[in-house]
């Protein structure tokens, strides 16, 4: 009888092993999402100077977990004119991909769900399936600010779908490999990726953001315009499923972002302690979160049009040309990353330097011709 | 095949059959749309049992991602006038007839003529034989085709542009 790990026939290792991943990363999705709010609203409260969250258990910690239990505890309640299926089917078309996305991620060296040859196409595949649900979402709810707030998503997501994969591709030339774990074996010890393509990270990261429906970019859920978007009408554990495939997007946008440039589990002592590589990753990951929470409450959500220019105007051309510099650049030097990453610095700089320029040239202009239609 | 391949493909199969047969036949445009996506992740499914993973991705990346949502938009935004649903559809069956089964009958011989080759290759290796083939075999149809498609979306701009100002 051939003998699997740990002793047991591989026959029923196989499914045990499914259940146990399965679980992990459900445990994974909910504690995440758990920590996550709870880190979401202390950190908002120090940076407006206010306390959060304070009562419930010691410095608030169990309010997350008191909220979720009411949450499971409320009512289901469906709008008698919103369309059955579509509504109740929304939320895990929206929570499903994100939770498959877990299947790739490598959290430590040989701690991983499976080594997809593809896993990178394989989680912005994932990450393009969201949309559908949120459009599902407006649109089953039958109430004109949902069904905005559904299309605005499409419009969004579909539109920086184009810069992020983009910005990943130019990483790809660089490392040669779409496996995750390929990827993450490509930097070792300080030589991350982030050093070479400093460029590609800051694009990839707005563009995460606005994948997310992340503030600055949360026009589909804009509580002070749509009423909340698409999730108007939800209510009860389907609004907070929606929540739960947020958070748990921002994880997988973290993860994506730790592997690709920032060394995903390296770090001090992982080749004496493989383990610790959970540590790493999962510190550099939620390092991301925090920056994703910190520009939540600094910035002041963009206007639609504002939203598309940026991407359309800004981002493509730019990571395009990034991207056609570090093929060319590739080419030229095959042996060495030295001119990729002086290109890639200088771009950065002047994308830093620029876009302020032009914004204000734009700004000029408009008041401008504010000026001459108002004469 | 395997007892498993065997038994994926078959629900594949009646997926990719039943949901595209609801497609034509839903009463709601909405729910062929959805219906439509769930063919398409089906064919998907099929890709990955060949091996071809690339693929898949991009279709479900490109189908279900982009397509099938941007039909959805139009469906979406266009009146639902309430009609009698057997209008349209089923005063057509002999025209249907005549189209589909001599389709039906050509593809199902070019299918059957794929019958004794190989699938894409080792499991995960289309990744390469893909990119070779689009970007060096036959890279000059695909730029032809990129050209025709770019210019296709240049035309779409220029017809919808608003003259203001």
């Amino acid at each position: 009888m051939p003998v699997g790990p740990f002793g047991i026939d591989p026959v029923i290792w196989a499914p045990l092993r499914l259940v146990i991943a399965l679980l992990l990363v459900v445990g994974l999705v909910f504690n995440g999402a758990l920590a996550q709010i709870y880190l979401e609203r202390k950190i908002q409260a120090i940076i407006q100077d206010r306390l959060g969250p304070l009562h419930t258990g010691p410095w608030g910690l169990l309010q997350t977990f008191a909220d979720a239990i009411k949450l499971l505890g409320k009512e289901d309640i469906r709008a008698r004119l919103t369309d059955r299926w579509f509504f109740l089917a929304a939320p895990s078309i929206v929570f499903s991909p994100m939770l498959a996305s877990y299947v790739v991620i490598p959290f430590a060296p040989g701690i991983v769900g499976a080594d997809l040859n593809v896993g990178l196409l394989y989680l912005t595949t994932l990450g393009s399936m969201t949309v559908l649900g949120i459009v599902i979402a407006g649109w089953a709810s039958n109430n004109k600010y949902s069904l905005i707030g559904g299309l605005r998503s499409a419009g969004q997501l579909i539109s920086y779908e184009v810069p992020q994969i983009l910005s990943l591709v130019t990483v790809v030339l660089v490392v040669g490999t779409l496996s995750m774990v390929g990827i993450a074996d490509s930097q070792p010890g300080l030589r991350m990726n982030f050093l070479v393509l400093p460029l590609a990270f800051v694009t990839y990261f707005i563009a995460g953001l606005a994948e997310t429906n992340r503030a600055p970019f949360d026009l589909p859920e804009a509580e002070s315009e749509l009423v909340a978007g698409f999730l108007t009408e939800y209510s009860g554990m389907r609004w907070a499923i929606f929540f739960l495939a947020e958070y748990g997007e921002v994880t997988v946008v973290s993860s994506i972002v730790t592997t690709l440039w920032f060394g995903a589990w390296h770090g001090p002592f992982v080749e004496v302690f493989p383990l610790l590589g959970v540590l790493w990753f999962t510190l550099k990951t939620y390092f991301f979160v925090l920056v994703f929470m910190w520009i939540r409450a600094t910035l002041p959500r963009l206007r639609i049009d504002q939203l598309m220019s940026l991407c359309w105007k800004v981002l493509i051309p730019l990571t395009l040309t990034n991207l056609l510099v570090t093929a060319v650049l590739l080419l030229v030097f095959p042996t060495t990353l030295v001119p990729v990453a002086i290109a890639n610095w200088l771009l950065l700089g002047a994308f830093i330097v620029a876009l302020p320029y032009f914004q204000r040239r734009r700004l000029v202009a408009l008041r401008e011709r504010l000026r001459t239609a108002a004469a | 095949m395997g007892f498993l391949e065997g038994a994926f493909f078959a629900v594949l199969t009646i997926g990719i059959i039943g949901a595209g047969a609801g497609v034509v036949l839903a009463n709601r445009i909405t729910t062929s749309a959805l219906l439509m996506a769930f063919t398409f992740l089906n064919v998907a499914g099929m890709f990955l049992l060949l091996g071809a993973e690339t693929v898949a991705m991009f279709q479900v990346l490109i189908y279900v991602g982009a397509i099938t949502v941007l039909i959805l938009y139009g469906v979406m935004f266009t009146p639902q006038v309430p009609r009698p649903y057997g209008l349209f559809f089923q005063t057509q069956k002999f025209w249907a007839a005549l189209f589909v089964v001599p389709i039906a009958i050509f593809v199902a011989l070019v299918a059957f003529a794929f019958r004794d080759t190989a699938a894409v290759g080792a499991k995960g290796g289309d990744l390469l034989p893909l990119a070779t083939s689009v970007f060096r075999d036959f890279a000059f149809p695909f730029e032809v085709a990129s050209v025709l498609l770019l210019a296709a979306m240049v035309g779409a701009i220029v017809l919808v542009k608003r003259d203001d100002e």
